[in-house]
């Protein structure tokens, strides 16, 4: 038992200090892209990349979050298994593969970029991370391609898009041009939501479940994604976005 | 003498008996002993004659518990860390259950050996389960000479409980199988086929030529149903992912009556169901164009829509024919329609339309006092045929046309009817690419740039009930060319004599049946089933010791039987059917497709619909928005231009 008056240690005074909102955001985003990078946590919380080394290390604290430097740039920060259960998600546990850093980084940058806009405040608009429809899906249907996101604005959004719902694809390395396509035709002909019984999944005479895919393609990429696009013909291409990725989706590489 | 003779019968008998007692002792201690293999042998066995199961199901079950056998010897070798002597473990097992029974702990000594119990006794139940079968099918079995029978008709009652309730089960009957196959129901018998729990029909079959013969009241709108739901269905999802052509089925009913038009409305809700958009009911709600045939084919039709005489008939069939050809083939164009049409049957028409060309004016001089009579023919033609080959329409307006012929009532009608219709698709089917060519109503030919093309569409015609229009329609000749032009024939009849009005006629339809036959119950099956070809059977005088052990003694004579048993189909119940195809056969117990609620009463549904997308490869499904709209200014002010 400590003395009156006697300092905490640090660790312990953090695992008692009460979670803001602004943390539970933090640690939802988190948890549902898997993992992000200290100077992306920093964008997400609106503070300085100090103040978020810092929430990362209160997270960290409590048990919920382990950060490191995994590779190239800044440390990542992920939940543990607690910080799972803490925000009620039944994700499957597993910190940022090494193989999918940059994967993992250029669509948090698209999430955030997306985020940023005005239009995407206004219209209230959600984002599905992979990691959440990986959990719908569960391992039985582990052979149908996930998109890396989904953006669903509400039907009462005063947008011309209302009710639609996107497909997001990150594109850093070039595919094939025929996985491409099939990829790009799996995700617009799908009719239902991930994890729905397997008849469902494609009903013809049912809506589509994205209105549109939006490719956000690296340079390297882009190419092939035009290519696939072209070959999809006219009625589907016309629903297939393709842009650049946003600044700082890129890994930041050593010199 | 005979006292010592007797003494010796006496003896005999009783060592048999003695020998008979010491097996069943020593089989019954080794079923004891090995108390739990032989309960699941046991149950094995029941279940198996419980459900009419063939052997190699039990078989199957403990090639599929050997994965749990591996783990249990590995689990075993990894606590012990005595890897060679991981053989004995099963017998290791077998103790130990029975220290632990003997201690009271049944429970526990029962789970410690049923990994290898459970494999152990499936293969005892299939080993005895195979020889039950084996013996009765080599008529050597039972306890009787009617026996094998008994034994066949019992196994059949089981089969089909099996398979009812198999149907019965939510779920376990899905209108498409995994890779696309349509499941027509579950299985209940198979010869010369895999023994399935599901029938599945590739989706291939139904693009080939398939012929269905039952009788009323066996279930074949049922069975018709399920197979057409499943053709939509399949063919949209191919149509979707890009590797198959636009679907079109086209339904010719040649019964007619209220009765079609009831199974109208279901087959539009079911199909609605499978992923058809717009099911046209003709010549009810909606209506197609005779008159964009190409003058060439128009004329060949009208003609042939006028049933001709023989003999002396002939020289007024050929008159006919010159004054066809002179009114479809005028200068101005085609006829628009049937009014257009007998407006020109007019010698001073066909004089004025003609007045260039000496040669046609002369032949509607030559003609001249017949004109009226022909005419006469065929205003009683089109107004006994109606107004539904009149237009406007097309079968690009709608995914399922359900044509109505009275075919019962009016068989010369529906003769007709049929006739013009197979035309009309056939056209449709061969249209060339580019834009299709039609006539515009004044007469003149025009480019009709709302038309698609269809070359690559997959286009099945179900005739149903096709005794009514087989005495005209010769859907043979319609199955030798259909493959090119990617057309399938589906022909039902209530009976073989239906299928076509002579022999020669009904063995080329059922020879050109490449997608498979279709029996339901009926009174005559064998020529069919003289079709489905037979098998090798062997009749023995050989006896069975046991254990497929024979006698060298007798002898023994290969002959063939039907794979089809003709009596079997005449005996089929309500709702099953056999599937013939390649040499085998497949007895289904056929699951019903169930139906949407009807539409509610509104505005009658208005046809033409708009045009159909053109059948490319990576077309959106039906239901797919068009182009959407621009989200371009969110995209460049987020990710740039």
């Amino acid at each position: 038992m400590s003395a009156p008056g006697a300092r905490r240690p640090p660790a312990a005074a953090a695992s008692t200090t009460t979670l803001t909102r602004r943390d539970i955001a933090g640690l939802v985003f988190t948890a549902e892209m898997y993992g992000v990078q200290l100077d992306q946590l920093a964008t997400v919380l609106s503070v300085s990349e100090q103040s978020a080394r810092a929430a990362a290390a209160r997270w960290r604290a409590r048990g919920y979050a382990d950060t490191a430097r995994l590779g190239p740039g800044g440390p990542w920060c992920w939940l543990t298994r607690a910080g799972l259960t803490a925000c009620g998600l039944h994700y499957t546990f597993a910190p940022p593969a090494l193989s999918r850093l940059a994967h993992l980084r250029a669509v948090v940058a698209i999430r955030l970029a997306l985020q940023a806009s005005d239009t995407y405040l206004t219209a209230a608009a959600h984002w599905r991370s992979e990691r959440e429809l990986r959990a719908r899906i569960g391992k039985v249907g582990a052979r149908e391609h996930i998109p890396d996101g989904e953006v669903a604005w509400p039907d009462t959004a005063n947008v011309p898009y209302a009710g639609e719902c996107w497909a997001i694809e990150a594109e850093l390395t070039a595919k094939t041009a025929s996985r491409t396509v099939s990829i790009m035709r799996e995700l617009l002909t799908r009719t239902g939501d991930y994890g729905c019984p397997a008849a469902e999944r494609l009903r013809p005479s049912a809506p589509p479940l994205h209105a549109r895919a939006l490719y956000l393609c690296s340079s390297a990429a882009r190419p092939t994604v035009l290519r696939a696009r072209d070959a999809l013909g006219p009625a589907l291409g016309a629903r297939i976005e393709v842009r650049g990725l946003p600044p700082g989706a890129h890994l930041e590489m050593p010199p | 003498m005979i006292g010592s003779y007797l003494t010796w019968l006496a003896l005999r008998a009783a060592g048999r008996a003695l020998r008979t007692a010491a097996k069943v002792t020593a089989a019954a201690a080794a079923a004891v002993a090995a108390a739990p293999a032989t309960i699941v042998a046991v149950y094995a066995y029941v279940l198996a004659w419980l459900l009419g199961w063939p052997p190699r199901r039990l078989r199957r079950a403990a090639a599929w518990c050997l994965p749990m056998v591996a783990v249990f010897l590995a689990a075993q070798a990894l606590r012990t860390r005595r890897w060679g002597d991981t053989w004995r473990e099963p017998f290791g097992s077998w103790r130990q259950m029975w220290r632990l029974a003997a201690s009271g702990s049944i429970g526990a000594g029962l789970a410690g050996v049923a990994p290898v119990a459970i494999p152990a006794g499936l293969l005892i139940g299939w080993l005895a389960w195979s020889y039950r079968v084996f013996a009765m099918e080599t008529g050597t079995g039972g306890l009787t000479a009617s026996s094998p029978i008994t034994f066949d008709l019992r196994q059949w009652r089981h089969q089909v409980r099996t398979a009812r309730a198999r149907i019965a089960a939510p779920g376990a009957v899905p209108l498409l199988g995994r890779r696309g196959d349509i499941v027509a129901g579950a299985v209940i018998r198979a010869v010369q086929h895999p023994m399935r729990d599901v029938a599945r029909v590739p989706y291939q079959r139904l693009r080939s030529h398939q012929v269905v013969i039952g009788t009323t009241g066996t279930g074949k709108t049922t069975l018709l149903l399920r197979l057409w739901a499943g053709f939509v269905a399949a063919a949209w999802q191919r149509f979707a992912a890009g590797s198959g052509g636009r679907p079109l089925l086209v339904v010719l009913d040649c019964k007619g009556g209220a009765d079609s038009r009831r199974v109208a409305d279901r087959v539009r809700r079911v199909l609605r169901a499978a992923g058809a958009q717009a099911t046209a009911i003709w010549p009810d709600e909606a209506s197609l164009s005779l008159w964009q045939l190409p003058p060439d084919q128009l004329t060949t039709t009208l003609l042939a829509l006028i049933e001709q005489g023989t003999g002396a008939a002939a020289y007024y069939a050929d008159i006919m024919e010159a004054v066809v050809s002179l009114a479809v083939l005028a200068p101005c164009g085609p006829p628009a329609d049937s009014a257009a049409f007998l407006s020109r049957l007019d010698g001073g028409w066909l004089a004025t339309a003609h007045a260039a060309d000496p040669v046609a004016l002369e032949a509607v001089r030559s003609s001249a006092r017949q004109i009226a009579d022909v005419a006469l023919r065929y205003r009683a033609l089109f107004r006994r045929l109606g107004t539904g080959l009149d237009g406007p329409g097309s079968f690009d307006d709608a995914d399922v046309w359900y044509c109505i012929l009275e075919g019962t009532a009016e068989t010369a009608v529906a003769e007709a009817q049929a006739m013009a219709l197979v035309e009309l698709l056939a056209w449709h089917a061969a249209r060339p690419g580019g834009h299709a060519r039609g006539h515009g109503t004044d007469g003149t030919v025009r480019q009709d740039t709302t038309s698609t093309v269809r070359q690559d569409a997959e286009i099945l015609l179900a005739v149903d009930e096709f005794s009514a229009v087989s005495r005209r329609v010769s859907i043979w000749k319609l199955y030798e060319r259909a493959r090119s032009l990617g057309l399938a024939v589906q022909v039902s009849a209530q009976s073989w004599q239906g299928l076509a009005p002579t022999e020669d006629d009904r063995y080329r339809i059922a020879g050109t049946a490449d997608g498979g036959f279709w029996l339901l119950r009926t009174p005559y099956p064998e020529p069919v089933c003289d079709l489905a070809g037979s098998r090798r059977m062997v009749d023995t005088t050989r006896r069975l010791l046991g254990w497929w052990l024979w006698r060298s003694d007798g002898y023994s004579r290969a002959h063939y039987t039907r794979v089809v048993d003709a009596d079997i189909v005449r005996s089929l119940d309500v709702g099953q059917a056999a599937y013939i195809y390649r040499g085998g056969v497949s007895y289904v117990q056929v699951k019903r497709v169930v139906a949407g609620p009807p539409a509610l009463p509104g505005p009658a549904h208005v046809l033409p619909r708009p045009p159909a997308a053109p059948a490319q490869p990576g077309a959106p499904p039906p239901g797919a928005p068009g182009p959407p709209p621009d989200a371009g200014p969110l995209l460049d002010e987020v990710f740039g231009p």
